[in-house]
């Protein structure tokens, strides 16, 4: 029933909310992420953000690989090249939510209107987070062909495992969010430093996913850590959908994958197994951290709180 | 006319908080924001919290709108518990707050408020439908299609208004919402607020303010609030009617060494505060004087002859929501700023715990 139905008193009014009510909030909170973050007012600030960001990115680390590898060869510059672009994607997903909840406190003072109007808070940053997360995806799309005209990548769409690339996003996208909710927990108890978070963050990220260099060149205990995070077998999997063959991010001589497993890298079944299974943790755990956060918010008073930006 | 719901049954209070305490945990010491307070609303009132800045009423409309939780003590909103039927509630109140430039300025008005119509739980089309109407009866029709960037102050709070009644709230929150207008713009807001209250019986106002007028033009219940308390709630012709058997002089002065506090201290002087409509750089001095009986008046004009002042007028006058609160608190409202009383341990407000709370006003980036 509509909201504003019943007089003062209808019970009618109060009842709970409805699966078609959240999916109505996550709707609007997605097309309000994409009409503020998508800075389509001004195409400069767009194209830096979603365009030259990333393509720079993928260049400046395509050209370190040329040169510290010297002969190095295509198959790892492919890595390198898939590795990076994917990486504006996985940004804009980490940083989506967390970037919402400081702008909104501090920028539009928006937060605690959203907060009181009867949506849950966790939907409308999923919502906004998952705006980012296509704005980051043309990014990425525009860097992988930016890097097929002019770095040579060489894509075979009939090469392509499109399911297993499907499956990937699918079960890929919803963690990555997770952790953007994660991020958003801690945003939401701190203060206007945390604009630095979600780059933090993501740089350690960038360290422990097999982005741009394989885990077993980490330390054990890192390398570890990388096959606990949802983020390495997305990378591996999206890898293994589009250069079916390549070098993987997991396996290979002296890694602890090999060593415990006997296989030189995963399968596809094994990947997207690990990346559910990881991927469900991570957003148990993010989705529990985000509610204690938002209760400690609410105890403390600082849903509404500003500090001067 | 009293509301009556559907299935006939007593509606409970708009609003009823039992006991209520809120603490900050800042340093050095914990900080009261509320300090026992107890409240009744009923449905359809137009009720007014009335206080200084720091007070507490912003806290208590925090805790009512589920901003913010309670540190004890029960708050109810037509019945609904706000530390656990926040969804409830949620769907049957709004709130608008004053003094503060909200909005995404990317969007154009009629943009922003349907975002908002669909966080509500509108529909598609009964959220145009309704933002349309709303936008024109606040009177923002020739700026629905500008950037909120774009609107002036007034406009912005206008706009702020229509958010506000999006959802058809039984219960509107209004937090200091002249706060920064301009005469016409604060009068416009005060109308829209009237008119939308008087469209349907039942739906019911809590008003903050610390504009004296505005409380006693538009609420038909007043609570003063001071340091966390509630000193008295009455209509405000009950209100007044405390400080009638007083004698209620309006006294203006070339000079005033030592301030108000200096008349105070004076025989037969209830109570001595500058207006809250005197002018820090005015060439003179306006004081409100509640004397105990007009007798009492010499020794003031005596006294002020003794301390060089030259009294510019002087008139009895009717009292009047300020002199309530003067009498009440013991400073009015322009008095804050010279107020030296050192605060007790256990008698604090918001902008103790504002002032108390780390800053950080490094600009934001990325």
């Amino acid at each position: 029933m509509a909201v504003t139905a019943g007089g003062i008193g209808d019970s009618r009014r109060v009842e709970g909310l409805g699966l078609a009510d959240t999916a109505r909030h996550a709707w609007a909170a997605l097309l309000l992420g994409w009409r503020v973050e998508s800075n389509w007012a001004d195409p400069v600030l767009f194209a830096i953000y979603t365009v030259i960001r990333p393509v720079s990115s993928m260049l400046l680390l395509t050209m370190m690989v040329a040169i510290v590898g010297g002969s190095a060869d295509a198959s790892s510059r492919t890595f390198v090249i898939l590795g990076s672009a994917l990486w504006a994607m996985l940004v804009s997903g980490l940083a989506g939510p967390a970037w919402s909840v400081l702008e909104d406190r501090e920028r539009y003072r928006t937060l605690k209107y959203l907060y009181t109007s009867g949506a849950t808070l966790l939907v409308l940053l999923v919502g906004r987070g998952g705006s980012r997360l296509l704005i980051g995806a043309m990014g990425s799309l525009v860097a992988i062909l930016v890097a097929v005209a002019l770095l040579g990548l060489r894509i075979d769409p009939a090469a392509v495992d499109w399911p297993l690339l499907l499956a990937a996003m699918l079960l890929g996208l919803p963690p990555v969010l997770a952790l953007g909710i994660g991020l958003a927990a801690v945003c939401l108890q701190t203060r206007q430093e945390s604009w630095n978070y979600p780059d933090a963050f993501s740089g350690a990220m960038f360290l422990v996913s097999g982005v741009v260099f394989p885990l077993a060149v980490l330390p054990r205990p890192l390398e570890a850590l990388g096959l606990l995070n949802p983020v390495t077998w997305w990378v591996a999997g999206v890898r293994r959908a589009i250069i079916p063959g390549g070098p993987s991010s997991i396996g290979g001589a002296g890694s602890l994958w090999t060593a415990v497993t006997g296989t030189d890298a995963p399968g596809p079944a094994v990947i997207l197994g690990a990346l559910f299974l990881t991927g469900a943790v991570t957003t148990l755990v993010a989705t529990a951290l985000f509610r204690g956060s938002e209760r400690r918010a609410r105890d403390q008073g600082l849903l509404d709180r500003t500090t001067g930006s | 006319m009293s509301p009556t719901p559907p299935d006939g049954a007593p509606l409970p209070p708009a609003i009823e908080v039992a006991a209520l305490r809120r603490t900050y945990d800042v340093k050095p010491r914990p900080v009261v924001a509320l300090d026992g307070v107890d409240l009744e609303v009923a449905p359809g009132e137009f009720f007014g919290l009335l206080g200084p800045n720091g007070a507490g009423k912003t806290t208590l409309i925090k805790i009512l709108t589920t901003l913010l939780l309670p540190s004890a003590g029960t708050a109810r909103i037509f019945g609904f518990d706000v530390a656990t039927d926040t969804r409830r509630i949620r769907r049957i109140m709004n709130m608008v707050a004053g003094g503060e430039q909200s909005g995404y300025g990317i969007l154009t008005v009629r943009e922003q408020l349907w975002m908002f119509s669909q966080f509500y739980g509108l529909g598609t089309r009964e959220g145009w439908r309704r933002v349309d109407a709303l936008v024109e009866a606040v009177g923002l029709g020739e700026q629905r299609l500008q950037r909120v960037s774009t609107l002036s102050t007034g406009q912005r709070q206008k706009m702020n208004m229509a958010r506000g009644l999006l959802n058809d709230p039984w219960i509107l929150f209004l937090d200091e919402p002249t706060l920064g207008l301009d005469v016409s713009a604060a009068r416009s807001i005060r109308e829209q607020v009237l008119a939308w209250k008087a469209e349907i019986p039942g739906r019911t106002v809590l008003l903050t303010t610390h504009y004296m007028a505005e409380a006693d033009e538009l609420c038909e219940r007043i609570a003063i609030v001071d340091r966390g308390r509630i000193l008295a709630i009455g209509t405000p012709a009950e209100l007044k009617r405390r400080v009638q058997r007083d004698s209620i002089f309006r006294l203006a002065v070339d000079r005033l060494d030592g301030g108000p506090a200096a008349l105070a201290r004076l025989p037969g002087v209830v109570s001595a505060a500058l207006a809250s409509d005197h002018a820090p750089d005015a060439q003179h001095v306006a004081v409100n004087l509640v004397l105990r009986e007009d007798a009492a008046l010499g020794g003031v004009v005596t006294a002020l002859a003794r301390m060089g002042s030259q009294i510019r007028s002087l008139g009895k006058s009717e009292p009047t929501l300020e002199d309530v609160f003067v009498a009440l608190v013991g400073r009015g409202l322009a008095d804050e700023a010279d107020d030296t009383a050192p605060l007790p341990p256990s008698e604090a407000d918001d902008d103790l715990a504002a002032a108390h709370a780390p800053s950080h006003d490094a600009e934001a980036g990325r």
